[in-house]
């Protein structure tokens, strides 16, 4: 087990240099110029070469490379080359307690409305009650989740004034402040979200339902309750949580049309406007962590194979 | 006694006739010292300054004209809550670093100037109490205001106009060290008096240069703040000697402004607290807005399909007035079909130029009025060049007659024909850069081009970091784009229409193209005339020659000039005095 995770672990880092320097790379190759988009009203060819030069931007893009790595290595992600130069290190822990707010919210409503509606579904396969889950699954993957924001926005802020329109509040602030400021967008992306986990959960219980060892347990007498969540679901979990673990991390990052609407500054966004920008180390500093995010989600989802069916070793 | 109506318009016209009576030679507009000094300027000098600048109306004239403006309705104290339209973060309030109108809005409320316009582009003092120009134009020597704190405590005086002064001059630290490249020099006289002196008269030296939002290069920093915070926390939490101090930056959260007592005018700021919070995106901030969660909009301007909606909202009030700036398809002279390498030739000659025929043709295919409405639903003024409306003396009322750009179809269509396209046959498909944001704008221009003209012209949307600098380089067919934040002809007439104007293709390769968009050796000896020219009136002609030759020899096609639109809750009281196009100053602004 701990031969396991070492070596994940130093997979995982070998990734995430991948992914850093691919990103490296491409972002200096794609047309644009951070300095001639900064100084758009301001200074001619001379301000531009020595504002590149002081940014260290006038160098081989071998050499910046190597510095930026350097740096990286010591823990160091650099400054944004826009406004006053705010570190990296700070744009991202301001925007990533945002960002995992709201994805956890959004992760634990999908999962509260899921798990039940993928169980019901399954149970009760080919009903009425079956067919309306569906469709509302259906009608949850087919919305767009801007176009879901914007609803409940006019909804429930605009029309009703129970919740905010805008913004977030920090926990710290007050546990009820930050629940009412998220609990929208957190609907907004955990639908669709919710939508996908149910009919994995359905279709994964339908398969282990019909398989000889539940045929086996029901022989024994177990009850039903006891045979959903003593046996069938624990198996129909195992490539559900697959799913949970790439979806999750891609929340992380794609929250950002959501984030937009509602006026939350979190990682998506910062990696977006980084780009826009060609703010490359913002840009860096963020894929840095989302890769991470990835990785590591993918690693938990991993470990949690193990737990959830012992027959698979981690070795 | 009561007085007659009678005596009251001989009174008004007695006042207009002495606010107009001064030698326009005179850069004190007849004025003396006693009458320029502040902290308020005499009413006499008010309404000269007002005439002088083209703003001076009847009912500035009118027994109490001039204070009702100032007074806002409404009790002290409370919590405004704003949203700043259009962007995600406010990424620096440092001046020396800010470059956009979204930001010195903010500034302009925490850090002051020497000098302030006003609603009506008057600059008056802010933190200048007096200030006195020499007869020759090349001196100014201000008196400080005295007793002033920085929001930190440090007391303010001449060393931090010094300070400033050098920090902006340093290109490394600031992007503004341009704006000071006509200051030889700037002396301390006293503690409280310094003194600029130019290396040549500039006309635009109190609006341009001290203007503490516009102008940025002389916004007045601490010192104190930026030696123990850093830089990047000063741009964070800019500490000044503004009505309101920055209490919490959080970035792409937004900026907490609260009182700050010991503001130089006791009377000022009215609110305690202002929060405001970056939204982008169109549909967010219409909706943060009926659902009460802000009650003020600044910011970038609002989208103008949101007008109608807001207008139609009793809970609301829309405010529309001239904006200061103008839009422009960018039509590039180095490529076919519209290439002119040569816009010093005489009128007719140029008349018989092809390329110069497809320029012309294509300017004044601009049906403006359809574009506006289709593009802006009808909130914009047609421009034809780049003076704006808000500029208000120097505007050319005319203008949109006498340029050769007004629209024309059937000009257009014979001046294309003649060209060698008859119904825009032949002509090739031009590409038109545009940012993803205006691709709507493109696409209504394109369909006016095909309409009017039978041409085909590609939308090509990149992002402004690439379209900028294909612009920089002269990489383009056409570009749709412009300039805001004008409010002195100089704006307009040295940053865009000279022939070293900083964005007449300043990264081109000068080997291949010896100018960028447009090179006129009469605009260019005309603006430099003008921009150094204290005679209001001349510089006028000065400044309206000038623009009326971009306009006609087609520097580019003149589009639009925005209109500069204020949007709040019904709660929120704004009085004239804080309504200056382009700005949000909140320091009188009250809530209901």
């Amino acid at each position: 087990m701990t031969s396991y995770m070492l070596r994940r672990l130093i997979g995982s880092f070998i990734v995430m240099w991948a992914v850093a320097t691919l990103v490296f790379f491409m972002l200096r190759l794609v047309p644009g110029d951070p300095v001639a988009a900064m100084l758009a009203d301001a200074g001619g060819p001379d301000e531009i070469a020595a504002m590149k030069a002081r940014l260290g931007l006038d160098r081989s893009v071998f050499v910046q490379y190597g510095i930026w790595f350097s740096n990286m290595l010591q823990g160091d992600l650099g400054s944004s080359i826009y406004g006053s130069r705010i570190e990296v290190a700070r744009i991202i822990a301001e925007a990533l307690p945002r960002t995992l707010s709201l994805s956890l919210l959004a992760f634990l409503i999908a999962m509260v409305i899921a798990i039940p509606a993928g169980i019901i579904s399954a149970t009760r396969r080919n009903t009425m009650t079956d067919n309306t889950v569906s469709l509302f699954a259906f009608l949850g993957l087919s919305m767009p989740d801007f176009w879901l924001a914007i609803i409940l926005i006019i909804i429930f802020a605009a029309n009703l004034q129970w919740l905010p329109a805008i913004g977030y509040t920090p926990m710290d602030e007050g546990l009820w402040q930050w629940f009412r400021h998220l609990i929208l967008p957190a609907i907004a992306i955990g639908t669709a979200f919710s939508a996908i986990i149910a009919r994995m959960i359905r279709s994964s219980l339908l398969e282990v339902l019909n398989s000889d060892y539940m045929r086996t347990a029901r022989a024994k007498g177990l009850t039903p309750r006891m045979l959903m969540f003593g046996h069938a679901l624990p198996n129909a979990m195992i490539p559900v949580i697959t799913v949970i673990g790439i979806a999750f991390a891609l929340l992380i990052s794609g929250a950002v049309v959501v984030e937009n609407v509602f006026a939350i500054k979190g990682l998506g966004r910062v990696l977006i406007e980084g780009i826009l920008n060609r703010d490359y180390p913002v840009v860096q500093g963020a894929v840095l962590v989302v890769s991470a995010i990835f990785v590591f989600s993918n690693l938990i989802v991993d470990l949690l194979y193990g737990l959830i069916d012992p027959r698979i070793r981690l070795n | 006694m009561k007085r007659s109506d009678a005596h009251i318009l001989k009174r008004m016209r007695a006042l207009w006739d002495d606010a107009h009576d001064f030698d326009p030679k005179d850069p004190m507009f007849g004025l003396t010292a006693a009458e320029m000094s502040g902290p308020a300027l005499s009413r006499r000098a008010t309404l000269r300054l007002l005439a002088a600048g083209g703003a001076l109306t009847a009912a500035h004239l009118m027994p109490g004209g001039m204070t009702g403006a100032a007074q806002a309705e409404g009790k002290s104290g409370g919590t405004l809550n704003c949203g700043w339209a259009g962007v995600a973060e406010i990424q620096t309030l440092d001046p020396a670093q800010i470059g956009q109108v979204l930001q010195f809005q903010i500034t302009s409320n925490v850090l002051s100037g020497l000098m302030h316009i006003d609603n009506n582009l008057v600059p008056r003092g802010d933190l200048a109490e007096d200030w006195v120009v020499s007869d020759d134009g090349l001196t100014y020597t201000f008196k400080l205001r005295q007793g002033l704190t920085f929001h930190n405590g440090d007391p303010f005086n001449a060393d931090d106009v010094i300070y400033t002064y050098e920090r902006s001059s340093n290109p490394d630290i600031s992007i503004h060290s341009k704006v000071l490249a006509n200051v030889a020099s700037l002396e301390k006289i006293g503690d409280y008096e310094v003194r600029f002196t130019l290396k040549n008269p500039q006309a635009s030296f109190l609006t341009k240069t001290l203007e503490r939002a516009s102008g940025r290069a002389m916004t007045i920093v601490s010192r104190g703040a930026i030696e123990k915070m850093g830089a990047a926390q000063y741009g964070l939490t800019p500490v000044g000697t503004g009505p309101f101090k920055v209490t919490e930056h959080v970035l792409g959260q937004g900026v907490t402004l609260e009182k700050f007592a010991d503001y130089y005018d006791p009377e000022r700021p009215k609110l305690d607290r202002i929060i405001i919070r970056p939204i982008d995106g169109v549909e967010p901030i219409a909706a943060a807005l009926e659902a009460g969660d802000i009650q003020y909009i600044g910011g970038n301007p609002i989208a103008p399909q949101l007008i109608d909606r807001f207008k139609a909202n009793p809970d609301l009030v829309v405010d529309i007035k001239p904006g200061p700036g103008f839009q422009s398809v960018w039509l590039n002279p180095w490529r076919e079909p519209m290439k002119v390498t040569d816009f010093n030739r005489p009128m007719d000659e140029m008349l018989k130029d092809k390329g110069f025929m497809v320029r012309l043709a294509l300017a004044k295919a601009l049906d403006r009025d359809t574009y506006i409405k289709q593009a802006h639903f009808g909130y914009a003024v047609p421009g034809y060049g780049s003076i704006n409306p808000a500029m208000a003396f120097y505007y050319d009322q005319e203008i949109g007659e006498k340029s050769q750009q007004a629209f024309d179809p059937d000009g257009a269509r014979a001046l294309l024909a003649e060209a060698g396209f008859p119904d825009g046959k032949g002509f090739p498909e031009l590409e038109m850069i545009v940012t993803p944001g205006s691709k709507r704008n493109g696409l209504v221009l394109a369909n006016i081009y095909k309409k009017v003209l039978g041409i085909t012209i590609k939308v090509v949307p990149k992002e402004f970091s690439v379209g900028i600098q294909d612009f920089n380089n002269m990489e383009f067919d056409m570009r749709l784009g412009g300039s805001g934040g004008d409010y002195d002809p100089d704006d307009g007439l040295v940053d865009w229409m000279m022939t070293t104007s900083k964005f007449n293709g300043r990264t081109r390769d000068k080997a291949k193209y010896p100018f960028g968009y447009f090179s006129n050796d009469l605009v260019d000896s005309l603006t430099d005339e003008e921009s150094v020219t204290a005679d209001l009136e001349k510089r006028k002609m000065l400044v309206q020659e000038a623009n009326q030759i971009t306009s006609d020899k087609v520097t580019c096609g003149f589009l639009y000039h925005p209109v500069d639109v204020l949007v709040h809750s019904k709660v929120v009281n704004v009085p004239a005095a804080n309504r200056i196009p382009g700005l949000a100053d909140l320091d009188r602004v009250t809530l209901n």
